[in-house]
């Protein structure tokens, strides 16, 4: 169970997860969703109050004004009241006089329902102790009667009684008329003063007062909002004529809290909450309107229409804000993504920018950079460089010395970047494992060409020149596979290396490479590059081109400028040249300077055999009577004669076809040079086929006694006991030269008897 | 150079004198033909007098050592001297025979 509720937990948590990945920004949503309801929410009550304040001035004014009118109107009557009275007492003297005072009393104002003069007992007649006449308006017509009867005992009545009581003008309280069916009336009344001053009757008017609810009614600002006229003892007096099943509601609300306080004291405005079931939420003003009668006004506003446009506002906002927030979280999340995005190819950039970074190490750490590369030697001067035009590029140059001579080549794959730098990668380790037993520059050309070839599927390929220099001699083999032409500077002027028409590497496995061959005189300079440096251009866009190449060579080749020199000068031209635009090629260049040194040979010996094993045993003679002449250590001396006898049964072996009779020469000459010390040279030569033993394959001594080739330990012998070899083809002969450095253990000549120059 | 072959303690001894060059290499070859046969014992070249080796004595060497190991036969070398055993270690032939 508690397994389940984790591995739950967990779907929940990888959901939320997966949630969080998709929406990063939910929170930030969410926070400011509450932050704006928030200030919806302050804005809507901050302006509600303001409302509910404005509302109560509202109130306070409109009660006043109300009561202002009802108060005018009855002010009016009250005014007709009195002008009547002073009317009727002009006409005391004549009772039958005072019935068209009472119908003019009834035409004076058109809520004057009927009025009448009642006298107080016996005035008149000492048999009739009442006397009353009475004017009835009904509608147009007028009807007069004596309304005092014996039923009709007005001295027991209100208006009567309180007029009298008071001496002055007497609202009665409003009442219902069902004898004359005039619905609300209230009563006027006043004392009737005779011209001595003498209270003779009390005047009075019948008031309708059905028309004071629509007076109240007749304009509101809302229009559900009504008013309503209490008595002080809280009856409905009037009201609006459509709303009668609130106002019960209204008066039983206002009676309740009229009852808590005394409310004749109080002049404010007192305010009530209402809930109407029907209306819902309403707020009642109501206050006391000043002086007689002592009437109570009141006024309803219904919160639905005092707040409704508020609350729809209110609705608005939040729906607005509700659609803006959804806008933001979808910009956000749109914004986000496409940041992600960016961040991602960003990313992405940066990973191949740094991979681009090592692959531009790695191929540098390929090429050559240590200069100068063979310190030890001083007939060989050589730099090299290469500026790619991208962070990887397709040119190559590359060189090694392997057996007395200089192998070097330099090359240019079909594009750029990656491609041809992955092809470029592999055309150099090609070279390198090539040269290692491959003399013939074409040759190695062969073998470059169909590694190449095999699965070429994207069809890149390479021009590359290869050159072999053998250094003893200053012969130079080389093979030029569609590259630009080398430059010899040499006497003074650069010429160009004439080639053969071969085409680029990669193309054809099956064409035939054409080696070709020079002698370098001592001091020559080839100069290589690639087409980067004759197609680099100008902000103009013209060429560097081969004619400024050759001008600047051929001024070069006056002076003695080392390799690294000539190629810095150069690069110095082309930047020159070019002036800041945009290097569209790689550019590389490769100077090799031919410098051989000058010997003097000390001593010269010789010994010619016939190509039979047994004439080892002449040779063995030979060879120890040399090493005893110039004073060699007897280890040493055994291993240069098992060097020397190696290569000579090499040559007796193979030189001649069976039973073909030949001869090989062994020559042993001490030389010495300023740069160097005392070298010892064993020629071994031969006119039989050419055979160069340099070729072979190099023997793995690590292998066990079964796996091992019985023969093969010839030339790795020599190679291991000697310093050097090198071998050429020369006149028709095979000539294989052992050197041996003497330094440690140089010969002291006694007398120069054996010194031959 | 003189080859010679005699038995001692359960080995067959053959002892190498003087320079074993390219042009006695055939002879040598021919005296060591008897260490060839089928035989189970080991095989003890005695080396003290051997004063120099030519690639075709290391050649004689290997066949030898080859045919003794294929019968499961051991092949020694004893009181071999500074210079043919730097031949030896230059063609890794140190490690492919024992030295006593």
């Amino acid at each position: 169970m508690l397994k389940f509720f984790n591995v739950t937990q967990d779907i929940v948590r990888s959901r939320l997860d997966t949630f969080r990945r998709k929406f990063p920004n939910l929170g930030i949503i969410l926070v400011a969703a509450l932050l704006l309801e928030l200030i919806s929410a302050v804005q809507y009550w901050y302006t509600r109050g303001l409302l509910a304040q404005e509302l109560e001035h509202h109130a306070e004014s409109e009660l006043r004004l109300k009561a202002v009118i009802v108060k005018g109107i009855l002010n009016a009557i009250e005014t007709s009241l009195r002008d009547h009275a002073y009317d009727a007492r002009h006409h005391l003297a004549d009772h039958e006089s005072l019935y068209p005072v009472a119908g003019r009393l009834v035409r004076a104002h058109p809520n004057i329902m009927s009025g009448g003069i009642a006298f107080k007992p016996y005035y008149y007649s000492t048999d009739e102790r009442l006397y009353e006449p009475f004017a009835l308006c009904r509608g147009d017509s007028i009807s007069f009667m004596q309304l005092a009867d014996a039923d009709h005992d007005y001295t027991q009545m209100e208006f009567y009684v309180q007029a009298l009581a008071q001496g002055d003008v007497y609202w009665s309280a409003p009442y219902i008329d069902e004898k004359g069916g005039l619905g609300l009336i209230t009563t006027v009344s006043m004392p009737l003063d005779d011209a001595d001053g003498q209270t003779v009757a009390v005047l009075g008017a019948d008031v309708s007062l059905n028309w004071l609810g629509d007076t109240l009614n007749n304009r509101h600002m809302y229009p559900s909002s009504f008013d309503i006229l209490l008595t002080e003892s809280g009856r409905l007096i009037a009201g609006p004529h459509e709303k009668g099943t609130d106002l019960n509601t209204v008066v039983a609300l206002i009676n309740d809290s009229t009852k808590a306080r005394q409310l004749s004291q109080t002049g404010r405005t007192t305010v009530l909450d209402m809930d109407d079931a029907k209306n819902g939420d309403a707020t009642i003003f109501y206050a006391n309107m000043k002086g007689e009668p002592h009437w109570q006004i009141a006024v309803v506003y219904y919160d639905h229409e005092v707040y409704g446009k508020l609350n729809r506002m209110r609705w608005n906002i939040l729906l607005l804000s509700l659609l803006g927030l959804l806008l933001l979280g979808y910009i956000i999340y749109r914004s986000a993504g496409s940041f992600r995005r960016l961040k991602q190819a960003d990313m992405e950039k940066e990973r191949i920018n740094g991979e681009l970074r090592i692959a531009r190490n790695i191929q540098k750490d390929m090429l050559p950079e240590h200069f100068p590369p063979f310190p030890e030697r001083h007939d060989l001067d050589l730099y090299g460089m290469l500026e790619p035009a991208k962070e990887v590029g397709g040119d190559l140059f590359d060189f090694l010395v392997r057996d007395e001579k200089l192998f070097f080549c330099i090359g240019d794959v079909s594009g750029k970047g990656v491609p041809s730098a992955l092809v470029m990668a592999v055309t150099h380790a090609f070279f390198r494992s090539a040269s290692a037993h491959e003399t013939n520059p074409a040759r190695i050309m062969k073998a470059l060409n169909g590694a190449s070839c095999a699965g070429n599927e994207s069809n890149m390929f390479v021009t590359l020149f290869v050159g072999v220099l053998d250094l003893p001699t200053g012969r130079l083999k080389y093979c030029n596979a569609g590259h630009d032409r080398p430059f010899v500077l040499e006497g003074g002027s650069a010429r160009e290396l004439p080639v053969k028409a071969n085409i680029p590497i990669g193309l054809f496995d099956d064409f035939v490479y054409q080696a070709q061959e020079e002698m370098l005189t001592s001091g020559a300079m080839l100069f290589l590059y690639t087409d980067g440096l004759t197609e680099a251009r100008d902000p103009q866009r013209a060429f560097f081109g081969e004619k400024r190449l050759k001008d600047i060579l051929d001024n070069y080749a006056t002076t003695k400028l080392t390799a690294e020199q000539l190629l810095k000068n150069m690069n110095d031209c082309v930047r020159q040249f070019v002036s800041g635009a945009e290097q569209s090629d790689d550019l590389t260049m490769l100077a090799v300077h031919y410098m051989p040194k000058k010997e003097d040979t000390l001593l010269h010996e010789s010994i010619t055999l016939k190509n039979d094993i047994s004439e080892i045993t002449a040779l063995s003679r030979f060879v120890k009577a040399f090493t005893e002449s110039i004073g060699m250590k007897k280890s040493e001396a055994s291993n240069l004669r098992l060097a020397i006898e190696e290569a000579v049964v090499n040559v007796i072996t193979y030189a001649y076809p069976r039973e073909t009779e030949g001869t090989v020469t062994v020559e042993a000459d001490v030389r010495t040079s300023t740069e160097e010390d005392q070298c010892l040279y064993i020629r071994i030569m031969d006119n039989g086929v050419p055979f160069d033993p340099t070729e072979a394959a190099e023997v793995d001594t690590s292998l066990s006694a079964e796996e091992r080739p019985i023969g093969g330990l010839g030339i790795h012998l020599m190679r291991e006991l000697m310093d050097s070899l090198n071998y050429e083809r020369e006149d028709g002969l095979n000539i294989l030269t052992l050197k041996k450095k003497l330094k440690d253990n140089p010969i002291k000549f006694n007398n120069n008897e054996n010194n031959n120059p | 150079m003189k080859t010679t072959i005699h038995e001692q303690d359960e080995r067959i001894v053959a002892v190498l004198e003087g320079e074993l060059d390219t042009a006695a290499a055939q002879d040598v070859e021919n005296a060591l033909k008897p260490l060839f046969v089928d035989d189970k014992r080991d095989i003890l070249l005695d080396c003290a007098q051997l004063d120099y080796i030519a690639s075709s004595g290391l050649r004689i060497l290997v066949s030898l050592l080859k045919n003794a190991k294929a019968n499961g036969r051991k092949v020694t070398l004893k009181d071999v001297n500074d210079d043919i055993k730097n031949v030896f270690k230059l063609t890794g032939f140190l490690t492919l025979f024992d030295f006593e």
